[in-house]
């Protein structure tokens, strides 16, 4: 079985950092890679994280960046952030 | 005039029962089109201009959005269509007159990625083209797919062609894709899914006609064969094949910018993400960043203490002889404490603010994302798991969300290493006191020396990890994680502004809030005397609880050349928290000279109380100090987020490791570094 979601799913198993590597290195387009990566999330075969360099919630008391990370969001100005994705651990 | 109907589907929140297309057109309502007409469905994945289609195609006004979840409703309305060119034109002809109105009940069904039935709206779709029998599903779908996004549109038809049904893709938002530089055939697209194809841009109203062709002409056709699906119990293999064919169909019909031709983006990313170039291009940002905030906002820095402890201290006493309280507790509270203490922290307003700014220039900018990726790539060559990553990022802001964020690790051992790491990543608290210390130590070359401390960082992160991981969890397996990285942006002034309002707040809301309270204790344990003779208030530090304390713990610190009895005690007020190191110190100096104005600089302490204590190696000392200050405990609000995450036996034990790694390693600085310097 060599089609893309299985390409896609091989890539992610062997670490490779990027889905920009992916396409790179299964020859796919991004844009069949981003909808392979979407379905396989759709699917629960891989999760899907949105991350900040921030504090994700409310921080401590003590903590400069104290619940300083949510407010893009609550603008409705953010942009598409950095998202990281791992495999499932229902896929063996 | 307003031809469509909403018709509100109740739908049970697991199981969709079969249903009836058209009898949901025939038995609501009465602005249908006739019983015998036939019945269109509309469907397509969110934002791909479904309903904006549905308007264009009804007149009708329904809610419209471009963000997703907008179409929960089942929206109904008639599609009055004519051909665009007849293709009957015999004279006496009896059959349906082409060149006459046809009306069409059109459904404009929830937005669906899939017919896999993993939403509430795909499930809806599902039960009206799959679920139902041949007399219940509509006459013939309409799939709007986006051609900026292709492949993500094109799963949908493939499963639907699957299906005995009728099918004209409608290809939307091909401005879009224009300016991507990409473009699509409609023609061998349709060659390439067996089915019409048509381009069309509802905004603009344009295809429509042609739409409406295809429509009419496919109707009076038999439904095509359904295409065939390999015969197998894993979904994975089905969907692949589905994949399979949607991208060779993309493949065929696309224009797309060929690989060997870069984005600005991509030929930026071949070096900010390259195993080597990588690291050195972060590394040098970091430092940049260190030292243009230490540079910049040092000048301000002087000039808010000078203001602090002078015009500020002043007004204060003057107002406090004014109400006849001068020399009394009070004034110590208020001028050696609170004016002393919280007001050499907000000396740091400046550079904080700055520092929140570049940062934010950085994250705003996609850059951020990219170091993440070569901070990812360090920790799985060094064997750990490559989501403790997440965490660990979050500690660089806090520790406390930090911990909390561990629960994303599936496994209960990585999320314990993970939560015994996290205290070791420099939170922005410990920031400031670097920060202080390397302007009064490292002058110009304050900023390396901050940035120092932040790759001492990481390699305490690795270092620590791996001797765990070779140790207490040698079978624990490295998860592989993958970046989906967000394009490069210009970053804008509402964002940046906004969130460094927001962490500049945090801050003051530290400063006026955890540190108030921890200033007032530390004052009233430098009021307590221990010796007989001396009044509350009234006592040489070093003779109160606060000093007895402190000069009991000192000499633990002599190895690592900061014995003095003040240096130790702001190491212990700062296991409340990072920042009152620096007030504590702050008022314990100014306790001892406590008059205003004569306290002299902080700064001028604290180098001779380094010079005093290493014998004559105060740099070496204060590197010791610095590293101990970031490898032991974070704060007290750490503890309690480690407790609720691993027990109170792993914090004990957390805490008992990151002492004596703090103790072993400002050691071995000043050990070494006396050897030198």
């Amino acid at each position: 079985m060599s089609g893309p979601l299985h390409l896609v799913l091989a890539e992610i198993t062997a670490g490779t950092p990027t889905l920009a590597e992916i396409a790179r290195r299964t020859g796919l387009t991004d844009d069949v890679v981003h909808a392979a990566v979407d379905h396989l999330v759709r699917a629960g075969r891989v999760t899907s994280t949105e991350l900040s360099l921030g504090c994700p919630t409310g921080g401590c008391g003590t903590c400069p960046s104290s619940d300083g990370c949510s407010l893009p969001a609550a603008l409705g100005a953010r942009r598409p952030g950095l998202v990281s994705l791992s495999l499932a651990t229902r896929v063996a | 005039m307003t031809d469509s109907t909403r018709v509100r589907l109740s739908l049970a929140p697991t199981v969709i029962p079969p249903m009836s297309a058209k009898a949901c057109c025939h038995t609501v309502a009465d602005q249908t089109a006739g019983t015998t007409e036939p019945v269109v469905a509309l469907v397509g994945a969110p934002n791909t201009g479904k309903s904006t289609l549905f308007n264009g195609l009804t007149g009708s006004r329904v809610t419209m959005g471009n963000w997703p979840g907008t179409t929960v409703e089942v929206s109904r309305g008639v599609w009055r269509t004519t051909l665009e060119s007849p293709t009957c034109h015999c004279e006496d002809c009896s059959c349906a007159d082409a060149e006459s109105p046809l009306a069409i009940t059109l459904l404009d069904l929830p937005g669906a990625y899939s017919l896999d039935a993993h939403s509430p709206d795909e499930q809806l779709t599902r039960g009206l083209l799959q679920d139902g029998t041949a007399d219940e599903r509509p006459d013939l779908c309409v799939v709007t797919v986006d051609a900026s996004r292709l492949a993500h549109g094109l799963y949908l038809v493939s499963q639907i062609r699957e299906l005995p049904l009728r099918v004209v893709v409608a290809v939307t938002m091909s401005d879009v894709a224009a300016q991507r530089g990409v473009s699509v055939d409609t023609v061998l697209l349709s060659q390439a899914l067996g089915c019409p194809v048509v381009a069309t841009d509802p905004r603009r109203r344009t295809g429509l006609a042609a739409l409406a062709t295809a429509v009419r002409t496919t109707l009076t056709d038999p439904a095509p064969a359904p295409r065939s699906v390999p015969a197998s119990d894993d979904t994975l293999v089905i969907d692949d094949d589905r994949f399979t064919w949607l991208s060779a169909a993309a493949a065929q019909a696309t224009v797309v910018p060929g690989h060997d031709r870069l984005t600005l983006s991509d030929k930026v990313d071949r070096w900010v993400t390259a195993p080597v170039a990588g690291p050195l291009i972060f590394l040098a940002v970091m430092w940049a960043v260190f030292q243009v905030t230490t540079t910049v906002a040092a000048p301000l820095q002087d000039a808010l203490d000078r203001f602090f402890s002078g015009p500020v201290s002043h007004a204060v006493v003057s107002l406090l002889t004014l109400a006849h309280l001068n020399g009394s507790w009070v004034e110590g509270l208020l001028v050696n404490g609170l004016v002393a203490g919280v007001g050499m922290l907000l000396t740091f307003v400046p550079l904080m603010a700055l520092m929140f700014v570049l940062l934010a220039l950085l994250e705003d900018s996609g850059y951020l994302a990219r170091a993440a990726v070569v901070t990812d790539r360090l920790m799985r060559t060094m064997g750990l798991p490559g989501r403790a990553f997440l965490p660990l990022v979050v500690g660089f802001g806090c520790n406390v969300p930090a911990i909390s964020a561990t629960r994303i690790l599936p496994d209960a051992r990585q999320r314990l290493l993970t939560v015994l790491l996290v205290p070791f990543t420099s939170c922005s608290a410990r920031l400031t006191v670097f920060v202080m210390l390397g302007s009064v130590f490292f002058g110009a070359n304050a900023g390396t020396a901050v940035f120092g401390m932040y790759v001492s960082s990481v390699a305490l992160v690795v270092l620590v990890g791996l001797l765990l991981r070779r140790t207490l969890w040698r079978t624990m397996g490295a998860e592989p994680l993958i970046i989906d990285l967000p394009a490069y942006h210009v970053p804008t002034l509402r964002l940046t502004a906004a969130v460094v309002w927001q962490r500049l707040r945090g801050f003051l809301k530290t400063a006026s809030g955890i540190i108030v309270i921890t200033v007032c204790a530390v004052w009233v344990l430098q009021a307590i005397p221990t010796t007989g003779g001396e009044g509350f208030g009234h006592v040489p530090v070093e003779n109160s609880v606060y000093g007895v304390v402190a000069r009991s713990i000192s000499p633990a610190f002599a190895p690592a050349g900061f014995d003095q009895w003040q240096t130790a005690s702001a190491l212990i007020v700062g296991f409340v928290a990072k920042e009152a190191v620096i007030s504590s110190w702050a008022q314990t100096y100014a306790t001892e000279q406590p008059q205003p104005g004569q306290a002299g600089l902080l700064g001028d302490h604290i180098q001779a109380a380094f010079q005093q204590s290493s014998g004559g190696h105060p740099l070496p000392a204060v590197l010791a100090f610095m590293v101990f200050l970031l490898a032991y405990t974070p704060c007290v609000a750490t503890l309690a987020a480690q407790r609720r995450e691993v027990g109170l036996r792993w914090t004990l034990f957390g805490v008992g490791m990151q002492l004596v790694t703090a103790w072993l390693l400002a050691v071995a600085v000043f050990q070494v570094g006396r050897l030198f310097w």
